[in-house]
């Protein structure tokens, strides 16, 4: 039988203990994780890079028709990397900020990124004047790959960005914010959920050590996620846009979306990372 | 069922003047505090010290034969939630009435919650403090008539009058603030004991239930009553009071015939105890209000804005006696109250309950101000009370004046007998009955 949080935790007797019931799992357990997880990000943002270079070309050449279909193509591989992205916020604000998080909306200046060049390609029409922007992302798509490649990964961050992905889902790609021009939101979800399914299996022996019933849990979660996601997918491999997925579905992705939210932010206590 | 309900009042009157007495003496002690701790018992307040309750510790009963927060003093912070219900199968639904019903008795009694490993989130919001209080809280869940669709083989024990509810004329309904599968009301001394409630029990059932919408609302506190003073209402922010003409709560069988299903009823016998929520969210023209004259604002709701007394009456408890007024003289015919309660025999079996609070939201795009009444109110049966009150109030002048903008219609399940009890139990014993004898 499923459990509410407090019932598990009941379950588990962690009440009964007083503090640090969870031993910190030996640092050298964590090497292996932490550094399959780097090789993950850089592969990822190597894709990224490419990628981007093909998105902005296209956009420099006035292709519209092909910078469209690479959309939501490139963003997918940002999106599943998002949790050591984010760790440099400026760039985080400059490639990917939405409309919304700027005062002046789409004409503030410092408004850049996929979705400044999402708002001129799905919603004005046109690559014109797009250059600028198109150069700016490039840049610092490539700018990411050089910080990522220089820093060393701190395992709590690595952890945590398995519930950080899934809070991402949960509060910007539920509703369709993410993506609002295009949307294309679906490759944006499987991307934050494939990267947040990545660390839980990178972290799966540990885990396993210490809660199996836990591991089930969230597997079985990411499973219903997956055949939902999985209605939608096109035959060339791609995604329905978002207004086609039917409120009956939205509200069956909310339930394992939102608990995995909740159940992954045990994760890096359960591992015993501060 | 209050603890502190007879030893509050006397003792608040001694707190005030005790605190009164202290701004007095405050100022020979202020140079001293200049150099000493800012917490000094005799220091006059600082600018952040704590507003204070003697009222948290106030606890409502959640067994018994109906739930409470209906007919029990409406306080001052109210919060309407609706739901969907994401549960796939019976199993998932009782484990939600479950849950739900275990996270309730918890926070309507209040107590320590448990500490857990610091690496770990902690199991509350903590915006209570580490001792939940329950000041004064009721949680009421109520169901609708989505729930009774075919996901749980509910469909065969829907009580009777249950309904998706549907605009009327003046309606403006926003979908994202219409209906639900549950709807949960939150009632108690201020918002912050609301919301941490809300946030229980939204962090206990994430496979379970989603907010749909949610609006708060409160109810200004009066100045306690002088001896031999009657009770006066609260004012809306229309500025008139609010709740004069409701029925008697205390009188048990005024309640069982307008509020409560009965038992033996038409309804089916699972639903005896409960009751029909229905919920609007009515938005208030409050600039234009604000410019309209006295007299008209007082024509329009059939009262008297200073007292809250009928048009031809002194107080606000007088009787309006439409009788004498049958040309609609005094009393407009049209006026708010004249045409929700005519009184007369024929519409005594459309009387309902009021349980209403004010919202304030913020502002309109026209930088108009976006307030108005979160209106609730129970009944026995729906189509005799709200629908009823509703349509013979459809076109009142009152209407300038007001945009329904969102709402919906719920049936508040029986009451909690005792903790072999649970909330919901009667609804899914009786349909699974239905579907082993089908
Ligand atoms: C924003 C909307 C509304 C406002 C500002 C409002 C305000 C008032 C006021 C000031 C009174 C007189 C005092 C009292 O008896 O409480 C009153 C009475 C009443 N109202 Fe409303 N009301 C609103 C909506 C409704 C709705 C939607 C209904 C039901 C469909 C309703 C039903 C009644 C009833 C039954 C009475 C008592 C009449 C009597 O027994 O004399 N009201 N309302
Ligand atoms: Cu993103």
């Amino acid at each position: 039988m499923k459990k509410s949080p407090l019932a598990l935790l009941l379950t588990f007797g962690v009440l009964q203990t007083s503090m640090s019931a969870f031993a910190a799992t030996a640092p050298l357990d964590l090497v292996t994780p932490v550094s399959d997880y780097k090789i993950y990000v850089t592969e990822n943002v190597d894709t990224l890079a490419a990628d981007t270079q093909k998105f902005t070309d296209a956009i420099k050449k006035g292709d519209l028709a092909t910078a469209k279909k690479l959309f939501p193509t490139t963003r997918l591989s940002y999106e599943s990397i998002e949790p050591i992205a984010e760790l440099f916020s400026d760039l985080d604000a400059s490639i990917d900020s939405r409309e919304d998080d700027h005062e002046n909306g789409v004409k503030a200046e410092d408004f850049t990124g996929f979705h400044r060049l999402e708002y001129a390609l799905f919603s004005q029409n046109t690559t014109k004047d797009q250059g600028v922007f198109a150069d700016k992302l490039l840049a610092d798509v490539k700018e990411l790959q050089s910080r990522i490649a220089g820093i060393t990964f701190p395992p709590e961050k690595v952890v945590g960005g398995a519930a950080a992905l899934m809070e991402e889902v949960a509060a910007t790609k539920l509703s369709g914010e993410e993506d609002r021009y295009s949307h294309t939101d679906l490759y944006d979800f499987q991307g934050n959920v494939d990267g947040s399914k990545k660390i839980v299996d990178l972290f799966k022996p540990q885990l396993e050590q210490s809660d199996k019933a836990f591991v089930a849990k969230v597997e079985k979660n990411f499973a219903t996620v997956d055949k939902i996601l999985a209605k939608y997918k096109t035959k060339d491999g791609g995604y329905e846009t978002y207004d086609k997925v039917k409120e009956q579905d939205r509200k069956a992705l909310a339930g394992p979306v939102n608990t995995l939210a909740e159940d992954l932010s045990q994760m890096r206590g359960k591992l015993g990372l501060n | 069922m209050k603890d502190s309900d007879s030893k509050n009042a006397p003792i608040s009157t001694d707190r005030r003047r005790v605190l009164m007495g202290l701004g007095a003496a405050g100022a020979a002690v202020a140079g001293a505090s200049l150099t000493g701790n800012a917490f000094a018992a005799t220091a006059p307040a600082q600018v952040t010290e704590a507003p204070k309750s003697e009222k948290t510790q106030d606890h409502n009963a959640f067994h018994g034969l109906h739930q409470n927060g209906i007919v029990n003093p409406r306080p001052a912070a109210g919060m309407m939630v609706s739901f969907d219900v994401l549960a796939q199968d019976r199993e998932d639904l009782e484990r939600m009435f479950r849950t739900l019903n275990e996270r309730i008795t918890f926070l309507m009694t209040g107590g320590a919650v448990p500490q857990v490993d610091p690496k770990l989130p902690p199991l509350d919001s903590g915006i209570l403090g580490p001792v939940v209080t329950p000041d004064n809280l009721t949680i009421t869940v109520s169901v609708g008539d989505s729930l009774f669709d075919d996901r749980f083989g509910l469909e065969s024990v829907k009580p009777k009058r249950l309904q998706r509810m549907v605009g009327f004329p003046n309606d403006a309904l926003e979908a994202d603030c219409c209906h639900g599968d549950l709807s949960i009301q939150f009632c108690s001394n201020a918002p912050d004991s609301n919301i941490h409630a809300l946030r229980d029990i939204v962090k206990n059932l994430p496979d379970l239930l989603l907010v749909r919408w949610k609006q708060e609302g409160t109810v200004p506190a009066q100045a306690p009553l002088k001896p031999g003073q009657a009770p006066e209402s609260a004012r809306n922010f229309l500025g008139f009071r609010d709740g004069s003409a409701n029925p008697d709560s205390n009188n048990q069988k005024t309640m069982n015939e307008l509020v409560w299903v009965q038992p033996g009823s038409d309804e089916p016998a699972w639903a005896a105890n409960g009751s029909y929520q229905a919920v609007r969210i009515i938005r208030n023209f409050v600039e234009r209000w604000d410019r309209t004259p006295l007299q008209e604002q007082e024509a329009i709701f059939g009262r008297v804005k200073t007292t809250g007394a009928p048009m031809d009456g002194k107080t606000e408890a007088d009787v309006p006696n439409y009788h004498n007024d049958p040309a609609g003289k005094i009393t407009k015919l049209d006026s708010h109250i004249r045409l929700a309660n005519p009184r007369t025999a024929e519409t005594q079996r459309n009387l309902i309950l009021r349980r209403p609070f004010n919202y304030s939201n913020g502002v309109n795009k026209n930088g108009q101000l976006d307030m108005g009444l979160l209106f609730i109110c129970y009944q026995a049966d729906l189509e005799k009370g709200f629908i009823t009150v509703q349509t013979r109030l459809n076109g009142e002048p009152l209407e300038e004046y007001l945009k329904p903008i969102g709402g919906g219609y719920f049936f508040t399940l029986p009451g909690v007998v005792d903790s072999n009890d649970f909330i919901g139990r009667s609804l899914l014993a009786a349909s699974a009955h239905t579907t082993k004898t089908a």
